[in-house]
């Protein structure tokens, strides 16, 4: 037995190196796995309290808590709450603060943001840490962030500018703070007096109360009497817990990069399986000789599989070992890729968890396994008379047999029927639905490829024989003498390719669909809204609105805010408008447009989609959950079909204003008065607001363009990462056509001892490479078509409406597929020419 | 005889300065063949000052035990491997002045190949590996000629089979038809019958005999088989790299004769 393994083994080396597919796929899984636990450790050491500074937290109860950048949404407590905590026993010292959404203003009046995070005002507290300077002790004084200073210029001492809910102002900046290692968000600290007055806490009210605990007393103690002193309406917990609660939030919010990334992993990591797979193929037919003679002097069909799998398990524990360490680095460039995608991390070095490790390890070498399988039976049914057999055959011209098209047919006809079926909606599941369908159409392809080879192979071979000859018919034969090894090779490619080419397509049609709802429905002239993400505590100040109402240019002005609900624990968003003005500056159709008029204050409109899938009609009650006050029964009024409106509820800015505690609008629509140039128009509106220069004034082709921004600035870090699929599939290509030539040694030294030059040989391989990238590019291609239509049709209820089949972009993947090919042969065919004419033929 | 070649024109397109002098020089000879693999202790000195001409439309064998260089000395002739001193021609070109682009020109335009294994395109056509070398050079097969050497090895029926599909004797006329459909200065055969029972050697032997009878075809072929080089016009036999003896006119009998007395 250990002979068997033995043979195996000593071959594996030249195997390891040809693994590279999995060390890359590998490399991706373990770095989303570090990454992961970099999060999670960056997030629990920022918002780990600082021993010895806090003990307990009050603040308002929340109903429900918000997600991601969101900050939940809370009543400030009333200022009388603060005493009542000072006379809790055992509390040493207690002191409340506020914070709220205070923008810096650069020299230049164009607002200093931290990477489209909350821009924060905030009180002075004693807890607040100082790197310069002192605390702003009175009117007119302030202290900023060192981050932030840092990146404006400022020092102690300079004037900073800073847009607050109703006025711009410039104070003295009295001292720098730490800044926040939680996120690179920009601060602003106040005395406490001025903050609670800018930020509109009226008479003394507070979002938070910090309190220390005397000698002696546990923080937990504290909590229970704080808790039993105060009434049920507010929150107390430790700092221990907040700082969980705070962590858990953020990590919950970056949950969905992690499942994404997986996904682009799990997709490396398939096609890596799939150059396993065809490396182990062609060694088992390279080797059969070696294989009968092993049967013949009695080696079992068992220990040739052994023997197979042994060696397919050191290449994957190989390949997956440099792949963990390849994750270390590939976590780096994933914070990279994360940073450049506008989602900010607090910087910390990477973590490596063991089990980070360990998980990525056996996900390679199980898919290493598994893809030898198949080769690995194959091995067991050679017959020891192979070995008896002169010559070594004719390598891998076995299989031209043609395969049945039935099977890959009826699974791919089976997968389209599925997808159709979780389209329509028919089943109670139809996202699994239509993921089934599009794995069963995965394996139909891989099934039926195989049948595309020789078309493919004359589609592209023959303007290559008219333009390179004899060298190109050569290729053409080669990648036909094994329709089942090129498609495999291609198959890799195809994956890579048809994800692109499916990004590329949802992405075209999520323009496309953005212009034609701006350019359909936007009766507005202009959208004001912040430079920076919408959020709840980023957002345009109430006065601008009303600045804007009093502009004598200005014939419309519709506010439109934004915020997070709570439907049965999840966290739903929901957008609210004016009833009265919305049709002003919306086109709506004229059903929607009725839905707008019946939306009162108790009022709710949701998507018909969304309500039917709750059951809901109109009339019937919606328990919506506000996290500032509580369960809130709300009448469905209507529901609407139209796209131009992205959420899917719609409320009153009356409810919004009435269950809210912070108000900010996330856009303010204004249509100018008839008759009033864009460019009169726009210095008006730039006038109105001369006191929040933090606002941007947006006409319809700058909101395009802010669209498109956004969908480009998703594009990059999504198209890198499916880049790398495609990388592999190319060394795949590579590794092929270099076991092939190993294979044709003698052949190759036969055509160079008939007199086919250097460059000719080299020029078939490539030809070879240009047929098998141009087969995967062709179906990488028609992949991207179908899965982008049902892609596409899927995200319909997201505002998707066109489906848009960017024609040239795709044309240029497919082109740039099949010349990608080419650089793949480089190595294999540089090495080809290089062979001795004697070494390949001269020795038996 | 050697007139049906010198009635065919004659192409020198190597552009090497030279051109191609159809006359009394041999069609390839080596001067002083020296050939040394390896270093130091384990130096193997495989042709130790050999001459020898290849007279034009002559069948020439080179015969000798194993190791005796034989197939070095073929090697070398044909450009396949270069001397360690010394000079190989093909004609009036010296191949030690050739580098790789050039030589393997020279290869394809004035020398045919028959080797004993892994001598056909498995995805080609019988046809189609009989013009591969023009097909290299992006010429055309001359049809008349194509004709006459498909005849003459009677795979008429077979042109458009794969050699999957033909007997190991098949495929070696395919190979032969191949080597001579160029019209080389000289073809080269390695144990062209090692892989053949005798019924199909003799099928091929015949056929080689007849190149050179009837189309003035210049062979050298490296055997080890009496009968096969019986067939020859002459007989060299090398033992440890020099050339040992030589028979004009072999029989298979006169040939075992003369190995068995190599060593004396």
């Amino acid at each position: 037995m250990w002979l068997v393994l033995k043979g195996s083994l000593a071959r594996s080396t030249r195997v390891v190196h040809t693994a590279l597919g999995v060390v890359l796929a590998v490399s991706l899984v373990c770095g989303t796995f570090v990454l992961t636990d970099t999060i999670d450790s960056a997030f629990t050491r920022a918002t780990a309290p600082v021993p010895g500074q806090v003990d307990v937290v009050v603040r308002s109860a929340a109903a429900f808590g918000a997600t991601g950048q969101q900050i939940t949404d809370r009543e400030p407590m009333p200022a009388s709450v603060l005493p009542a905590v000072q006379a809790v026993a055992g509390a040493d010292r207690a002191w409340g603060t506020v914070f709220g959404y205070v923008q810096v203003v650069g020299v230049d009046d164009r607002p200093v943001t931290a990477k489209g995070l909350p821009a924060m005002g905030t009180g002075w507290a004693p807890d607040t840490a100082l790197v310069a300077g002192g605390a702003p002790s009175r009117d007119g004084q302030v202290a900023v962030d060192a981050r932030t200073a840092s990146q404006a210029g400022l020092r102690v001492g300079d004037r900073l500018k800073v847009a607050l809910r109703d006025s711009t102002e410039e104070l003295t900046i009295a001292g720098l703070t730490e800044p926040s290692k939680m996120v690179s968000s920009t601060v602003v600290t106040f005395d406490l007096a001025t903050a609670q007055h800018v930020l509109g806490r009226s008479q003394g009210g507070l979002d938070a109360v910090s309190v220390r605990a005397a000698p002696g007393t546990s923080a937990e103690a504290l909590r229970a009497r704080v808790g039993a002193a105060l009434p049920g309406r507010y929150e107390v917990l430790t700092a221990d817990q907040a700082a969980k609660q705070a962590k858990e939030s953020w990590t919950r919010a970056l949950g969905f990069l992690t499942t994404g990334l997986l996904v682009f992993a799990a997709v490396a990591l398939l096609v890596g399986g799939f150059i396993i797979f065809n490396t182990f193929s062609i060694l088992v037919a390279h080797r059969s000789r070696e294989l009968g003679l092993l049967r013949a002097v009695g080696a079992s069909r068992t220990q040739l599989l052994v023997s197979v799998l042994a060696e397919a398990t050191v290449v994957g524990v190989v390949a997956s070992g440099v792949g963990v360490v390849g994750g270390l680095l590939a976590a780096r460039g994933l914070l990279v890729l994360l940073r450049s995608a506008g989602l900010s991390i607090p910087t910390t070095s990477v973590v490596f968890h063991p089990r980070a490790g360990v998980v990525s390890m056996v996900a390679g070498v199980a898919v290493t396994i598994v893809a030898a399988v198949q080769p690995a039976i194959r091995a067991t049914a050679v017959s020891p008379l192979v070995a008896l057999a002169g010559g070594e055959g004719d390598a891998g011209l076995g299989d031209r047999r043609r395969r049945p098209l039935g099977a890959g047919a009826a699974v791919l006809v089976a997968g389209l029927a599925t997808i159709v079926v979780g389209m329509l909606g028919i089943v109670p599941r139809p996202l699994a639905g239509v993921g089934i369908g599009a794995v069963l159409v995965l394996v139909g392809l891989v099934l039926v490829v195989p049948l595309l080879v020789t078309p493919t192979a004359h589609l592209v071979g023959r303007p290559l024989a008219r333009l390179v000859g004899e060298p190109a018919v050569l290729g053409r034969e080669n990648a036909l003498r094994s329709p089942q090894r090129t498609a495999a090779t291609a198959t890799a490619l195809m994956i890579g390719i048809g994800l692109i080419g499916v990004v590329t397509v949802m992405a075209a049609s999520m323009k496309s669909s953005a212009t034609t709802t701006v350019q359909r429905s936007m009766r507005a002239d202009f959208v004001v809204s912040t430079y920076q993400v919408p959020g709840s505590s980023s957002g345009v100040p109430l006065a601008a609105a009303d600045r804007l109402r009093q502009s004598p240019a200005v014939d419309a002005v519709s506010e439109i805010r934004s915020g997070q609900w709570g439907l049965d624990g999840t966290a739903q968003t929901l957008v609210a408008v004016d009833p009265a003005t919305v049709t002003g500056v919306y086109q709506l159709d004229a059903a929607s447009a009725a839905a707008a008029a019946r939306l009162d204050d108790g009022g709710v409109l949701v998507r018909d989609s969304v309500a039917a899938r709750h059951g809901w009609r109109v009339g019937d009650t919606v328990p919506m959950t506000f996290a500032r006050t509580g369960t809130r029964p709300t009448v469905l009024r209507s529901t609407y079909a139209t796209t131009t409106v992205r959420s899917d509820y719609v409320v009153s800015l009356g409810s919004y204003a009435a269950n809210y505690a912070q108000q900010l609008d996330m856009e303010i629509d204004v249509r100018l008065r008839p008759g009033t140039s864009a460019a009169a128009g726009r210095q008006a509106i730039r006038k109105a607001l001369v006191d929040f220069p933090n606002l941007a004034v947006r006409d319809r082709s700058e909101v395009l363009a802010a669209q498109e921004g956004q969908v480009n600035r998703l594009l990059v870090p999504v198209m890198a990462l499916l880049a790398l699929s495609v990388v592999i599939a190319l060394l795949g290509i590579a590794n092929t056509l270099a076991l092939s030539i190993h294979e044709r040694l003698r052949e190759l030294g036969m055509l160079r001892a008939i007199g086919m030059a250097r460059s000719q040989l080299r020029s078939m391989i490539r030809s070879e490479a240009l047929i098998v990238a141009g087969l995967g590019a062709m179906c990488g291609v028609a992949v991207a078509v179908g899965f982008g239509w049902v892609a596409v049709t899927s995200m319909r209820g997201l505002g998707v409406t066109r489906r848009v089949f960017p024609v040239a972009q795709l044309a240029l993947l497919a082109a740039a597929a099949t010349l990608a090919g080419l650089a793949a042969a480089a190595a294999p065919a540089r090495r080809a020419g290089r062979l001795a004419v004697l070494d390949a033929v001269g020795k038996d | 005889m050697t007139l049906v070649l010198n009635s065919r024109p004659v192409v020198d397109d190597v552009d090497d300065g030279t051109d191609l002098v159809v006359g009394p020089t041999p069609a390839a000879r080596v001067d002083g063949a020296v050939k040394v693999f390896g270093r130091g202790d384990t130096t193997v000195r495989a042709l130790d000052h050999v001459d020898m001409d290849f007279g034009r439309a002559r069948f020439t064998a080179i015969m000798g035990p194993s190791g005796s260089g034989k197939s070095t000395l073929l090697h070398c002739a044909a450009g396949l491997d270069t001397l360690t001193s010394g000079n190989a021609w093909i004609g009036d070109v010296c191949l030690g002045s050739l580098d790789d682009r050039r030589l393997t020109r020279l290869r394809r335009d004035r020398v045919g190949f028959i080797f004993q294994a892994f001598n056909l395109m498995p995805t080609l056509t019988a046809a189609e590996n009989i013009t591969l070398p023009l097909a290299l050079a992006k010429k055309r097969a001359d049809p008349v000629w194509f004709d006459r050497v498909v005849d003459a090895v009677g795979l008429r029926e077979r042109l458009q089979h794969r050699p999957g599909q033909l007997s190991g004797g098949q495929q070696q006329r395919v190979a032969a038809a191949r080597a001579l459909v160029s019209q080389p200065e000289v073809i080269f055969a390695d144990e062209p019958t090692g892989n053949l029972d005798s019924r199909a050697g003799a099928g091929l032997l015949s056929f080689m005999r007849e190149a050179v009878d009837r189309f003035g075809q210049t062979i050298v072929m490296v055997t080890h088989d009496p009968v096969a080089a019986s067939w020859a016009d002459r007989v060299v036999f090398l033992a440890d790299g020099r050339v040992v003896d030589e028979v004009t006119a072999p029989t298979a009998d006169n040939v075992v004769e003369h190995m068995l007395h190599l060593g004396d």
